[in-house]
């Protein structure tokens, strides 16, 4: 009765939630209320899907519910992106029929890393992908060893875990897990890979089971690469799914040698969505071609870069997320590789827009000096934050008559649209980007 | 006037740009007039501390704690003596719980630490990842900052700082943070405390020159955005407590 109650109230407060324009944490919030074990007591369908990680989540998450659509599966999933308890008990309760049944064929979840263990304390996902773990909005996540260690309680048995056996945290996961049930997905040597590690911090120094020196024979990004731990033998195991080849600037990758695929996205974070996409689709039993076929389209759908007009410069939108060096990083190594001369701006106005913080701490481990290149003519660092990222600039490599320190974006705007006409790359957060977008023209 | 700075253990207790408290410090000395080397000892060296000026560890993993804690072991009376000698030096995060009697980890072992000073400390499930505003009798201005722990550390009878308007002192809610004893500080602030508090790196600085005797200099340096940077987060910081 109380899972009927339940189910009633969640489908009743998510229409008058939808009505109303509010978030979908609400209806689920208040089902569990009423039955704190309703999810446990609902018939959910015979494969669920979880993924989890610092980066990537969304991104691979939508990629696997296009590929299991185009195989005609029904897919049950949080386009939200809705990933705590709540929002996922309002998901799978808005989806029940009365009696109790999750109409689909599949259940896809994107999970917090940090509430991994309180979802799947009610069922356990049969495939559960994890992506990497690194510095993430530490004012929440503590550090990356605490969240690995709060995802390790949900991990059971009976799941078959598909992991990045590039991350030598990550890889820790299948300790202790029948070797049947892990399936590994990672990257080959290739173009992007480097045999020095580069950054102003190095999460790969030490190994994660016994603290001894991690070896490197090459590195991806981060600490993300092939490893192997001098004293314990901890080691990038051999993957099931690989990207044999990668050709970035042609935004091509090629998958266990066979299959050639176009990126819709020429970074590497995307290279590593669609291997965790295929490597679980594939487990799932899809069909080479049909996955195939939907990341090339992938291209159509969500291949355009944010870009628009300030003046007589052209911009282009580099979204990067305050708190994750990792991602700045990324945007970096791009600028640094381009070669044309341009004009970069980084702004950090708001640090989250979720929740409050004056933390600063991660510019530090930002490594700035990749925008000491001649065709980095100026820099601009605008925003609240300004005189933080003026002194952590002061630190680097980057002349300091290329930086134009101006706290106030729309001065800055101005300033720009009266002279010059270099490209102009704005590196900043989803919280911060529209605050310099609703100045420029949006092509 | 030269000074050997040694970083302890950068390998593993580098949780949030402490690296940063090892280059503004080395920078203000060097605009005082004081040739500096820094050297790093990793987890696989043997640390030299002749002739060490000023000694740093800053935060870590609880498990990388535990690794600089058995690397450090063998080398703890050297440590000890220079730190007895009176050579300034400064603990972040929970670097500083190693300075006390012992660390109690989650699952209930006792780790014991260099004992330099009464305090032990507790690890425990809940973590608190939060901003910090607090009051030191050692300089006027407030201190910012950020503070990622685990744990709490009992019997500081002699805290850094007394007082917090944000952000757990070392028992919790109320109380003091840190610890101090003379030239030795240690506080569970994490990431470039010395970045966001000049202040902080100037009396640092002071002591640097007193252990030395060196005399000092009649206006100490003030660089460039430090100030500023150090006002808007006060600024943001003060806005969320209502200050």
């Amino acid at each position: 009765m109380r899972v009927f109650l339940a189910i009633v109230a969640c489908k009743l407060l998510r229409l008058a939630g939808k009505l109303l324009g509010r978030g979908s944490s609400l209806p689920g919030q208040f089902a569990l209320k009423v039955c704190p074990d309703v999810l446990g007591r609902v018939k959910l369908p015979a494969r669920i899907i979880a993924v989890t990680g610092s980066n990537g989540k969304t991104s691979t998450v939508e990629m696997i519910a296009a590929i299991l659509a185009a195989d005609g599966r029904q897919v049950v999933y949080n386009k939200e992106g809705s990933n705590q308890i709540e929002g996922v008990a309002t998901l799978i309760l808005s989806r029940c029929t009365l009696g109790g049944r999750v109409r689909g064929e599949v259940l896809l979840l994107e999970s917090d890393e940090r509430y991994a263990r309180h979802i799947f304390r009610w069922f356990h996902p049969t495939h559960f992908v994890i992506t990497n773990l690194y510095r993430d909005q530490l004012t929440r996540n503590g550090h990356p060893q605490w969240v690995y260690e709060s995802i390790q309680p949900a991990i059971y048995p009976d799941e078959i875990l598909v992991l990045n056996a590039d991350d030598p945290l990550v890889s820790c996961f299948a300790r202790g897990h029948d070797p049947a049930k892990v399936k590994w997905f990672g990257l080959e040597e290739c173009s992007v890979s480097a045999q020095e590690h580069r950054g102003t911090y190095h999460d790969g120094a030490r190994c994660p089971v016994c603290g001894g020196k991690l070896a490197y024979t090459c590195y991806h990004y981060a600490h993300i690469g092939h490893y192997r731990c001098e004293a314990c033998g901890h080691h990038r195991p051999q993957p099931d799914f690989a990207v044999t080849q990668l050709d970035l600037a042609q935004g091509r990758l090629t998958i266990n040698g066979q299959v050639e695929l176009d990126l819709a996205f020429r970074s590497i974070y995307n290279v590593y969505n669609i291997l965790a996409a295929w490597s679980v689709c594939a487990l799932c039993g899809v069909e080479q071609g049909v996955m195939a076929g939907v990341i090339n389209n992938y291209l159509l759908q969500n291949g355009r870069m944010v870009t628009f007009a300030l003046g007589d410069h052209k911009g282009v939108l580099l979204t990067s997320k305050h708190e994750n060096s990792v991602a700045y990083d990324t945007n970096l190594a791009y600028l640094e590789g381009l070669g044309q001369p341009c004009e970069v701006m980084v702004i950090v106005d708001a640090v989250s827009r979720k929740y409050f913080t004056g933390e600063t701490s991660w510019l530090w481990d930002i490594d700035f000096d990749r925008l000491a290149c001649p065709h980095v003519e100026r820099v601009w660092l605008c925003g609240r934050y300004a005189s933080d990222l003026a002194l952590r600039l002061d630190y680097s490599q980057v002349p300091r008559d290329k930086l134009v320190i101006q706290p106030d974006i729309a001065a800055a705007a101005e300033a720009l649209k009266k002279e010059g006409g270099l490209p102009l790359y704005v590196v900043t957060c989803f919280s911060d980007r529209d605050k310099l977008l609703h100045l420029t023209q949006r092509d | 006037m030269e000074l050997i700075i040694l970083h302890l253990y950068p390998d593993c207790m580098s949780l949030y740009g402490e690296y940063a408290n090892v280059a503004v410090l080395r920078r203000h000395l060097e605009a005082a007039g004081v040739a500096v080397t820094v050297c790093q000892a990793g987890l696989d060296d043997v640390p030299d501390f002749s002739g060490v000026g000023f000694v740093y560890m800053g935060a870590g993993t609880e498990r990388g704690q535990k690794w600089a804690l058995a690397a450090l072991g063998p080398h703890a009376p050297a440590l000890k003596e220079l730190l007895d000698q009176g050579a300034p030096a400064l603990f972040t995060g929970n670097a500083m719980e190693l300075l006390g009697q012992s660390v109690t980890d989650r699952a209930g072992k006792v780790w014991p630490c260099l004992g330099l000073a009464e305090f032990t400390t507790q690890e425990t499930d809940r973590r608190v990842p939060g901003d910090v505003i607090a009051y030191t009798s050692l300089w006027d201005e407030p201190v910012v900052g950020f503070m990622n722990k685990c744990s709490h550390t009992a019997g500081v009878t002699s805290p850094l700082f007394d007082r917090l308007t944000l952000g757990e002192g070392n028992e919790g809610m109320g109380g003091g943070e840190g610890y101090v004893s003379g030239n030795l500080f240690a506080t569970h602030l994490t990431g470039p405390v010395l970045v966001k508090n000049p202040a902080f790196t100037r009396l640092l600085l002071t002591r640097i020159f007193a252990h030395n005797g060196w005399p000092l200099p009649d206006s100490l340096p003030v660089l460039t955005h430090e100030q500023e940077a150090y006002q808007m987060t006060l600024r943001e910081l003060s806005a969320r407590t209502g200050g």
